[in-house]
């Protein structure tokens, strides 16, 4: 082969590389750059509402458009309502399914219902908001709500949360909707957690003649402890952040209410009805707060459940 | 010490001494991790090697290298063994076609892929994979085959048919084989260099290694009262 | 415990049984309908379809050169951990803040709704899924196929094109499939982007239909022709979904045997 040839050729490579390392550089800094803008143009156009309310807006519960007096109390009420109402029946529902599915079910059962449980994460929410506002409200206010009214309804010091009609919509039904939604989200999570305990370690404490509750409790557990907070955090962020699911059974009511039964509000369905709505630039930007808002909460959520899981595999001694 | 042209020279020792480390300096292979890196000088045709002005690219198309697991890339035999000569030269479809079947017959593979050269470089056998990475390596003619413990990772009827290829292969190329199988070096080596904890123990031909060793420390290793 | 099926099948069986009675050719031949009179959903279908490629068209590139960039040149450079964890956020990110994004900047600025603004809300989510699969999967082959062809004399470039992107294709073809997935039942994003459209537009500068708001509208509708389309619509989204998680998953396993 030619010399000169051989040269010219290698020169060619050479730009070329320099080309593809920059170009692949370019776009990273364009993700990296998208974030930016996204707080960026968030802050800035909250910045008339902020500038209007200042902390006010966190601690007030007026929303009225025409008087232009706005604050995010009620939205941000329901949203963690909702969140947490979503998240104390998920949890010990998807721990159990994590558990079935890495523990207790058969081998032959375990892919399809992993399967399963995976598809069910995938469904678009809509699909559940519609689901849940057609088919699962109407029986809510026909069965459960009565049930609940005459029995947790009873009980005095939480008798208030059970109070109202049985309308089937309201913080309820919304949290329960959210809860289906987030169950397989979290299951799919805890169950790659637990499946990374060594069999080693179950196999010697099954060795020591321990039940398969003792071996879950003191020895799947401590062990995953971080993961499994880890994966709630995750559906925490994701039941947080939920639109469309919500809108459609949270009822869209800017009222404060003792009662779970009742319509209210959340972040994110306060933004769907409403922003393609508003006029005037306080109304939006007071909307655009709200998006700020939900983003920083569930940003400081989801950087938490980073730092626990990453911390699980440290432990694991395989950091990637 | 020196490799001598067209021999072959064998790398010896335990595991972990050092021998694939000191091969993977011979095409500056380590330069892919930013952690590691090269002090010393190691000449070829008058150049120092390890040279920041020396141009990798253009040495590894000098010293080709063929690794412990075979890898074939996820493409046909025939563009697995055109992969490299397509970098540096420009041929014609017909003399690529001759550059590929003469690199796969040096390889002595030709007779058993020259029916299948449009399938996948993957379908192949480990053996056969690792026949075919050395056909890649040659296609590109270069002037120095490292091989790094070649049939570790193959079954013994494999490590035969690879074992007479590099015996071949030497008329043409100078070789340096990596291994920690000591019969392998006897069998096919010139030279023989005995390492040990990132030292060089003994550098000489294979002979005088293996027969009348003159360090306490290889003899020990290849009478097996360690290692 | 058969509770995530049950679920599954009860949601599934109540999307058939109030969406398969819809089912017709006028679902996919005629307009929108006003309430009251009977209608399709074509120019919904074909809105959600422009809006989906688009988004995959402009998302996938950039997700693929910024995970290239991540897996093959990642471990020198100071953006790249900052970029990964950024991306992580974005994945998570409630998706309706970044239709709030793509309005404050594009929708306020041009001072109306467009199919191109719908496009872009999607290919934000599309592009962390796309970075963190193509990532993921990249670092999956091992280095030895990496060294094997710079030992041929391969410059970085080469190596990435035409060995390590090939033995990964199939795997980051999962992630565009599971990123289309994920954006063609989104609907919080476009809510504030395209808006919506009762009639037929193959214009991208004007407010686009689009099947989730459309599903959307219909449903939260007093209207019962509007409701009958909202399921009809809704079953359509569900299918495609799951066919391309079902997809996604096939390809997945075959990528994992692959290594």
């Amino acid at each position: 082969m030619s010399k000169i040839h051989f040269a010219a050729k290698l020169k060619r490579q050479l730009l070329f590389d320099w080309i593809f390392h920059k170009v692949t550089w370019f776009f990273t800094f364009v993700v990296f750059a998208l974030l930016a803008a996204l707080i960026g143009s968030l802050i800035i156009g909250s910045m008339p509402a902020i500038k209007a309310f200042g902390f006010d807006f966190l601690f007030s519960a007026d929303w009225n458009p025409v008087t232009e007096k706005f604050g995010a109390l009620v939205p941000i009420v329901g949203t963690l309502i909702t969140s947490i109402i979503a998240l104390s029946i998920g949890i010990p529902v998807s721990f159990g399914i994590a558990l079935f599915l890495t523990e207790l079910s058969p081998p032959w059962l375990r892919r399809p219902l992993g399967t399963a449980i995976e598809l069910l994460a995938g469904i678009p929410s809509i699909i559940y908001g519609m689901w849940g506002l057609f088919v699962f409200a109407p029986l809510f206010a026909q069965y459960v709500q009565p049930w609940l009214q005459n029995t947790l309804g009873q009980i005095p010091g939480i008798s208030f949360l059970f109070e109202g009609s049985f309308m089937g919509i309201g913080m309820l039904t919304a949290g329960i909707i959210l809860a289906i939604m987030v169950i397989p989200f979290i299951a799919a999570v805890m169950r790659d957690v637990f499946e990374i305990v060594p069999p080693m370690l179950k196999e010697s404490a099954y060795a020591f003649g321990a039940t398969t509750w003792e071996v879950i409790w003191y020895v799947v557990l401590p062990y995953t402890k971080i993961g499994v907070v880890g994966a709630i955090m995750l559906g925490l962020g994701r039941a947080l952040g939920e639109t469309m699911a919500v809108t459609f059974v949270i009822g869209n009511a800017h009222q404060l209410h003792a009662s779970l039964f009742m319509p209210g509000n959340s972040i994110a369905s306060a933004l769907a009805n409403e922003f393609t709505e508003a006029d005037g630039e306080l109304y939006t930007s007071a909307l655009i707060e709200l998006g700020l808002i939900l983003f920083f909460i569930t940003f400081v959520v989801l950087a938490f459940s980073k730092i626990l899981l990453v911390q699980l595999k440290k432990r694991e001694g395989t950091v990637t | 010490m020196n490799i001598w042209e067209k021999k072959i020279t064998a790398f010896i020792g335990p595991s972990g001494c050092g021998k694939s480390t000191l091969l993977r300096t011979f095409n500056r292979m380590y330069q892919l991790y930013p952690s590691q890196e090269a002090r010393g000088e190691i000449m070829m045709d008058g150049m120092n090697i390890l040279d920041k002005k020396q141009d990798v690219n253009m040495l590894r198309a000098k010293v080709g290298m063929v690794f412990q697991k075979p890898t074939p890339f996820p493409m046909s035999i025939f563009d697995n063994v055109a992969f490299g000569v397509k970098l540096y030269e420009t041929l014609n479809r017909n003399e690529l076609e001759e550059r590929v079947e003469w690199a796969l017959q040096k390889a002595a593979l030709w007779e058993e892929v020259k029916d299948k050269l449009n399938q996948s470089g993957i379908s192949l056998s480990g053996g056969q994979q690792q026949r075919l990475c050395i056909a890649r390596t040659i296609a590109v003619k270069p002037e120095v085959v490292l091989l790094d413990e070649p049939t570790s990772a193959l079954d013994p009827i494999s490590t035969a048919r690879i074992e007479d290829l590099i015996f071949t292969l030497k008329e043409d190329y100078t070789i340096v084989i990596v291994t920690h199988n000591m019969q392998q070096a006897a069998r096919v080596s010139d030279y023989t260099a005995y390492m040990y904890l990132g030292e060089l123990i003994e550098f000489a031909d294979t002979d005088t290694i293996f027969t009348k060793p003159k360090q306490k420390a290889t003899e020990d290793y290849i009478t097996g009262k360690f290692g | 415990m058969t509770f995530g099926l049950f679920w599954l099948s009860w949601i599934l069986f109540t999307l058939f049984e109030k969406g398969l009675g819809g089912i017709s050719m006028a679902i996919f031949t005629q307009m929108t309908p006003a309430p009251g009179s009977t209608g399709g959903l074509l120019n919904a279908i074909t809105g959600s379809l422009a809006m989906v490629i688009l988004a995959t068209l402009i998302g996938t590139p950039i997700g693929i050169m910024a995970g290239t960039y991540l897996a093959e040149y990642g471990q020198r450079s100071w953006l790249a951990p900052i970029t990964r964890f950024i991306n992580d956020i974005l994945l998570s990110a409630p998706s309706i803040v970044i239709g709030l994004f793509v309005y404050t900047v594009y929708v306020a600025k041009m001072g109306h709704f467009s199919g191109w603004a719908g496009a872009l809300a999607l290919s934000l989510i599309v592009i962390p899924v796309v970075v963190r699969t193509t990532e993921d999967m990249l670092r999956l082959i091992p280095d030895s196929l990496r060294e094997a062809a710079a030992a041929l004399g391969a410059p970085q470039w080469k190596i990435v094109t035409l060995v390590t992107w090939r033995a990964s294709k199939v795997g980051i073809m999962t992630g565009v499939l599971l990123a289309i997935a994920r954006i063609s039942g989104e609907t919080a994003p476009l809510l504030f982007t395209s808006l919506n459209n009762q009639f037929w537009n193959a214009d991208m500068n004007q407010p686009m239909a689009n099947l989730p708001v459309v599903i959307f509208q219909f449903a939260m509708s007093p209207y019962e022709n509007w409701q009958e389309l909202a399921w009809t619509g809704a079953l359509l989204i569900t299918l495609s979904v799951l066919g391309l998680n079902i997809a996604a998953r096939f390809f997945l396993r075959k990528q994992v045997s692959l290594n």
